[in-house]
């Protein structure tokens, strides 16, 4: 008797939360088992210890320690600001440019504003006209959308290119110094507009926003009647005319919070940690936090839980780079091959594999 | 390095929505955008140095050794912090690192005395390496890139017992912080010496009657018009006209430090308007490209072009580091305090250029060449020596008595009419990096933008 | 062992999704040369079954035989080499292409495509069996029974010898359904063997030979159509005696509620949806709504619900008090704002009704979220509503959070319908009530419908079961085409009388 072997895959109804779980725990573990292979095959170091390196990295240090949950907070607020638009099933991939005209107009309040005002006021200020900033970013796809139904992920993405040649125009004004072809420390000197350092700790002033936003988002999305329609606008417009509620109005309204949001991480960039502005400001953060909003489902915990990963294992990897005399690209092979097992291990916790024998021999009787 | 960036953000878009994506790798993007803008030097900032720093590099440096202050460290205990804008892929890091690696050895120290950082971008992350590498227990943090200046001096600031050292910067003058120092090469020296090269080689072209005296115009393919630019091609310039008087030039620039597409075109361009010879100030290999295409000699920098234009390289300008980074970890092992701004040329190693593509080269090249490097060694040729070159018709001088320098300069006026003295421009010697920033007689320059 | 004169023989297979078991151990045959109609409620598995022989699905269990030898069907590439064509419900055919190039799609062919010879090699087989195809016509033009005629056209083109129809008749009305038959007897008996799938008990008798009856996923037998009847398979089909009788009360005191004059809609694709239309519906009655599906029925209860942008005419509401209020071209929300108690139980409950992510808690808020003052929504009403409705309804779900998308369709439409009418209605539209649904479950829907009725609400409800239809309803408007054409005493009309008033207008538009 033959016995051939077929794999096929079955979709799983109502996993266990422990089991989805535990499927996520041993991708994790898979993928640093496979991290472990690949740097001792390109440096032929311990790859404990290169493990060691990484935790070193990420909180070696009291400002390791801070530079790694700054970090966290930005993707965290960013996340946190797609959120509404993402449950709306609005593709806002508009978050970079979002943030970088936030950053451009705290740094304008900055250079503008800086050495007429309080610094109490000026953090107002930044904080309202970066959020506005923001919001104008995202408001104009939003009435594309809700008026000609265009393609909101186009239109975003192409905002962000909008974005960052307005701040090369500015750059040209801000030019400091003259020729650097980049703005320097705005305010190096007397720090007029830059968010305040509290408890000694220079970056606990966006901790702090960050976890004010994060509160009110959350419960916005979770308690309010907005936040209500807009996860009915996401599910069906159909079912949302038929609750009797305003399609346009809701795209619309939700976008500007997104991307007021989206704003404020920019204000938090550029007045709270690196006090410039430039293209790269928004530093990627508005995809990253695609990816973070994404894979915690949006859950506010879960979204503490991926970006503190995520920043933990970049700021480990440049670190492990350095020890090892390893390109940084190194630390983006480890990053990616992380992020390969956690999304690939979606695919196990939705199916599962069977093995059927077929008897071969009878077939052909 | 818009380029990257954008690719970049449609690379994570796509990623993001398929939701297969990895980390985003803007933070290379960002590494590479702002190495371009490295190399950016001003006059600006020079009038307000002039009274603060009115010594020399080279005087600052022995005075220092004799108000020499701290103990000093043990060469063992000595722990280097070196911060890159980019990684060993892009030439003009690793231009640095070869020079980080020839004090390791010059010095003889261990491999775990010297840490790396690369890929720093322009901005905090640059604050947040230097503290990093001050809490590692580094006695002195190099930092390469013009952008980084800012940070490195806020670190410096926090940190006043470790030395912060930073390449083409301009502030640390002005800054009143005995721990934070500016340092460049004289890189003009090598640029002054490739022109003779390339002087020599027009000379041979116009007793082959390929051109004539009148045609004998030259083209330079320029990355911004910024100071270091504008004084590296008049440099270069002068160069060519000491052994050929009818030279003239036509700049253009591609607004990059790092564009190939742009420099091949720009040189194509350039050479379409006539120009027999092509030289740049851009990091690439696209104008040797196009001048082997072409068949038009060219001379480079940074890096031996042979490789891409065997038929028709004469020669590149090249930084040196290795000797300046040895000067001034050496100053931190003596507890010698550092100058705030150092300055090296052909005298001390700091600058070069690549072996003679004889296959080129006019005959009696080497000569003339070794026979120059000897005369800015010893003092007796000035490469800005107002002699040989006039500015709208007048001599610097002149130019400067009358003031009609003013509208051009601008601020930096004052700092740059300091600096002419005893019949030259004392280029780099005020403030490490460069500052000649006027359009010569016999150079044009065309904004492309 | 197998027997060579079965077309088919299938030994205890069974398809599980998760927990869910599709097809628990099933084992029937299909004889040659018959047709074989396999009966059973929604849900109980039939199309998984016969997806299974096509293709789609792979049995977790259980062995399949193809004239007697045992097959692994791993693709529908497998099941057309073994000579098994599916015709699925939903059609699959390219819209721009002319039925020819969708007969051939996906065929291996030279290179150069000999559309002649193609379109001569479909004239025969129409010929031979007796359908009516142009085989140059484009899809897009074509009715829904000329569009099965490709269908199956191009199964047969295939070579298939056994085929497998899901739900054929669904779509069609009674003469297209009795040209089918005739076309399906003709194969019968050049040889094909043939499985309808189905749950319409008098088309079984019509055109089987014998019936196979699937209940919850289970093989509950087959039997010879000359020894069954409606009742005897009714009760394999729900495993228990049911009565089939729907209540009827008399409406009492009719006073008009809706008023509909001369509504004219366009649909999204600018066509003329409605032409016309005028009606009343009264207090205390259940006003029924025929015609063959995309007649009109779907735009006309959006219209009234304020869904649909009306090009002409006029909608009037009275409301108990006898107030008239003008609803023509007020939105949903308008007509929300005016305090008008109209209940919708829209066609696709789970894309225009309900919110399917979400409980049903948050499904009772599509109707109440706005109730109470200030930014934040009351989650306490709407959670209780839910439970009453759980416990009055008997739904059947895990808890009261649970998506609703996750649950079965009756549940689905006992939650949608709960909500509907918890609101007290004066208007209650609803319209395919009972699709999708078991026995049990559409006559709890009945009930409920009833129980409107009695309480003075205007019912309008669309069906498609006109022998429902008749039992339940007090009138029913037959829409064709866009057009009434006509409003018949449920208590009297007759099926055939309606089912010439479904087609008048069709009839006319070819006639033009």
């Amino acid at each position: 008797m033959k016995k051939k072997k077929v794999i096929h895959m079955v979709r799983r109804t109502g996993i266990s939360t422990a089991k989805a779980w535990s499927i996520r725990i041993i991708a994790v573990l898979l993928a640093l088992l496979v991290c472990a292979f690949v740097i001792v095959g390109i440096t032929g170091a311990n790859p404990i210890a290169v493990y060691g390196g990484i935790i070193d990295g990420a909180v070696g240090t009291s400002s390791r320690t801070w530079i790694t949950i700054r970090e966290c907070v930005f993707l965290l607020i960013v996340a946190a600001g797609l959120t509404p638009a993402f449950k709306m099933r609005f593709w806002n991939l508009g978050a970079e440019g979002q943030i970088l005209m936030g950053g451009l107009a705290t740094a304008a309040v900055m250079i503008y504003l800086g050495p007429m005002l309080q610094d109490w006021l000026l953090w107002i200020i930044i904080i309202v006209v970066s959020m506005l900033s923001g919001l104008v970013w995202g408001l104009l796809p939003a009435i594309f959308k809700a008026y000609f139904n265009t393609n909101e992920s186009l239109f975003t993405l192409m905002m962000n290119y909008v974005a960052m040649q307005i701040i090369d125009v500015a750059i040209v004004f801000w030019e400091n110094p003259k020729g650097s072809n980049s703005v320097g420390v705005i305010n190096q000197v007397g720090k007029e507009g830059w968010f305040p350092s509290m408890f000694g700790q220079q970056y606990l002033f966006n901790v702090i926003l960050t976890a004010i936003t994060m509160i009110l988002v959350f419960s916005y999305m979770r308690y309010s009647k907005h936040g209500y329609e807009l996860r009915v606008v996401g599910e069906s417009y159909n079912t949302a005319r038929y609750a009797g509620i305003n399609v346009k109005k809701v795209i619309i309204r939700t976008m500007c919070l997104s991307s007021a949001i989206a704003g404020l991480a920019g204000a938090m960039i550029v007045a709270g940690s690196s006090h410039t502005i430039s293209v790269s400001t928004g530093g990627g953060r508005g995809f990253t936090a695609i990816i973070v909003a994404w894979m915690s489902q949006f859950n506010p915990y879960a979204m503490i839980i991926v970006s503190l990963f995520l920043v933990f294992m970049q700021r480990g990897s440049i670190q492990i780079a350095t020890d090892y005399g390893l390109n940084n690209n190194a630390s983006d092979i480890i990053t990616g091959i992380i992020l390969f097992f956690l999304i690939g291990c979606e695919f196990f916790v939705n199916y599962r594999l069977e093995v059927t024998t077929i008897d071969e021999e009878e077939a052909k009787a | 390095m818009k380029k990257k960036i954008v690719s970049t953000m449609l690379i994570c878009a796509m990623g993001a929505m398929c939701l297969a994506g990895c980390r985003s790798t803007s933070d290379d993007a960002a590494a590479t955008a702002s190495t371009t803008a490295a190399d950016a030097a001003t006059t600006t900032a020079a009038a307000e140095t002039t009274d603060a720093a009115a010594t020399t590099a080279d005087t600052a440096a022995s005075e220092a050794s004799t108000e020499a202050t701290g103990t000093g460290v043990a060469k063992d205990d000595l722990k280097v912090g070196v911060i890159y804008v980019g990684d060993e892929n892009e030439g003009y890091t690793e231009a640095h690192m070869k020079g980080i690696a020839d004090m390791k050895q010059e010095l003889g120290l261990s491999d775990d005395q010297v840490i790396e950082k690369t890929n720093i971008p322009e901005s905090e992350e640059c604050y947040d390496a230097a503290v990093d590498l001050a809490n590692q227990g580094c006695q002195i943090v190099i930092a390469n890139s013009f952008g980084h200046e800012s940070y490195m001096l806020q670190a410096a600031t926090e940190y006043p017992d470790v030395q912060f050292c930073h390449a083409t910067g301009y502030q640390a003058a002005s800054s009143g912080l005995s721990n934070f120092h500016n340092f460049f090469t004289k890189i003009y020296e090598a640029r002054y010496v490739s022109g003779v090269v390339a002087g020599l080689k027009l000379n041979e072209m116009i007793d082959d009657g390929t051109i004539t005296e009148d045609t004998a115009k030259m083209g330079y393919v320029g990355a911004y018009p910024y100071a270091e630019v504008i004084s590296g091609f008049t440099s270069f310039y002068l160069g060519a006209k000491s052994v050929c008087p009818s030279v003239t030039m036509e700049v253009q620039y591609t607004n990059s430090w790092a564009d190939l597409d742009a420099e091949n075109q720009v040189a194509t361009k350039l050479i379409q308007d006539g120009c027999v010879l092509i030289s740049q100030h851009a990091d690439t290999t696209g104008a040797p490209t196009a001048c082997e295409a072409a068949g038009v000699p060219c001379v480079g920098y940074n890096v031996d072009m042979t490789s891409v234009a065997p038929n028709t390289a004469l020669t590149s300008a090249t930084n040196n580091w290795g000797p300046l980074f040895t000067e001034m970890v050496q100053d931190v092992i003596d507890g010698t305090q550092i100058p705030a701004d150092l300055s090296i040329g052909y005298a001390e190693d700091g600058v070069a250029i690549t072996p003679l593509n004889e296959k080129v080269c006019a005959e009696g090249t080497q000569d003339k060449v070794d026979e120059v490097i000897a005369a800015i060694k010893d003092g007796s040729l000035h490469v800005f020596d107002t002699s040989t070159f006039t500015v709208g018709g007048e001599s610097l001088e002149d130019a400067i008595a009358d003031g009609s320098l003013k509208d051009t300069l601008g601020d930096s006026y004052d700092a740059f009419a300091a600096n002419v003295s005893d019949g030259y421009y004392h280029e780099s010697e005020t403030q490490s990096a460069p500052s000649f920033a006027i359009i010569i007689d016999g150079i044009t320059s065309v904004q492309s933008n | 062992m197998p027997d060579s004169n079965n077309a088919i023989e299938l030994k205890g297979v069974t398809k599980r999704f998760g927990s869910v078991v599709a097809n628990d151990d099933v084992s029937l045959s299909l004889k040659k040369g018959e047709i074989l109609s396999i009966l059973g409620e929604n849900g109980s598995g039939k199309t998984t079954l016969m997806n299974m022989l096509s293709g789609i699905y792979f049995p977790d269990e259980g062995e399949i035989f193809v004239n007697g030898q045992e097959v692994t069907i791993r693709s529908p590439k497998d099941a057309y080499n073994l000579h098994i064509g599916m015709i699925h419900q939903h059609f699959k055919l390219i819209n721009v292409l002319t039925a020819a190039q969708n007969i051939i799609l996906g065929l291996p062919g030279p290179q150069r495509l000999d559309m002649k010879s193609v379109d001569e090699k479909i004239d025969e087989l129409t010929k031979k069996y007796g359908f009516e195809l142009d085989p140059e016509e484009k899809i897009y033009n074509m009715s829904v029974s000329q569009k099965q005629t490709v269908e199956i056209v191009k199964v047969l083109y295939r070579g298939a010898d056994i085929l497998i129809l899901d739900e054929p008749t669904a779509v069609l009305t009674p003469q297209e359904t009795e040209r089918l038959f005739e076309v399906l007897r003709n194969m019968k008996n050049s040889g094909k063997s043939i499985i309808i799938i189905t749950h319409k008990l008098n088309e079984v008798l019509e055109i089987s030979d014998r019936v196979a009856v699937l209940r919850k996923g289970c093989y509950v037998g087959t039997v010879e159509t000359k020894r069954a009847s409606v009742e005897s398979l009714t009760e394999m089909m729900v495993g228990q005696k049911v009565t089939l009788n729907i209540d009827r009360p008399d409406p009492v005191n009719p006073k008009p509620r809706i008023l509909v004059k001369n509504l004219t809609v366009r649909n999204r694709e600018g066509l003329l949806a409605l032409d016309n239309v005028s009606f009343d519906a009264k207090s205390g009655e259940i006003l029924g709504i025929a015609g063959i599906s995309g007649s009109g029925q779907k735009e006309l209860l959006e219209a009234i619900a304020g869904l649909q942008p009306i090009e002409d005419g006029q909608i009037l509401y009275t409301d108990p008090k006898d107030n008239i209020e003008d609803l023509t071209k007020k939105s949903a929300q308008e007509i929300y704002q005016m305090q008008i108690r109209l209940s919708f139980v829209p066609e696709d409950r789970l894309g225009m009704g309900l919110v399917g992510s979400m409980g049903m808690p948050g499904n009772m808020m599509v109707r109440s979220y706005r109730n109470g003052k200030g930014p934040m929504t009351d989650r306490k009403t709407p959670a209780d509503l839910s439970k009453r409705i759980v416990e009055r309804l008997d739904v059947v779900t895990p808890s009261i959070d649970t998506p609703v998308r996750n649950l079965s369709g009756g549940n689905v439409q006992k939650v949608l319908v709960g909500r509907e009418i918890a609101s007290s209605p004066v208007v209650l539209m609803v319209a395919y009530p009972v699709r999708g649904l078991d026995i049990n479950s559409s006559y709890q829907i009945y009930e409920l419908l009833n129980e409107q009725k009695k309480k003075g609400t205007a019912v309008l409800c669309v069906g498609e079961d006109l022998d429902v239809l008749l039992a339940l309803c007090d009138r029913i408007l037959v829409l064709a085409d866009g057009k009434v054409t006509g409003i018949v005493d449920a208590r009297t009309a007759t099926k055939e009388q309606i089912g010439q008033l479904m087609t008048a207008g069709a009839s006319k538009k070819q006639e033009a």
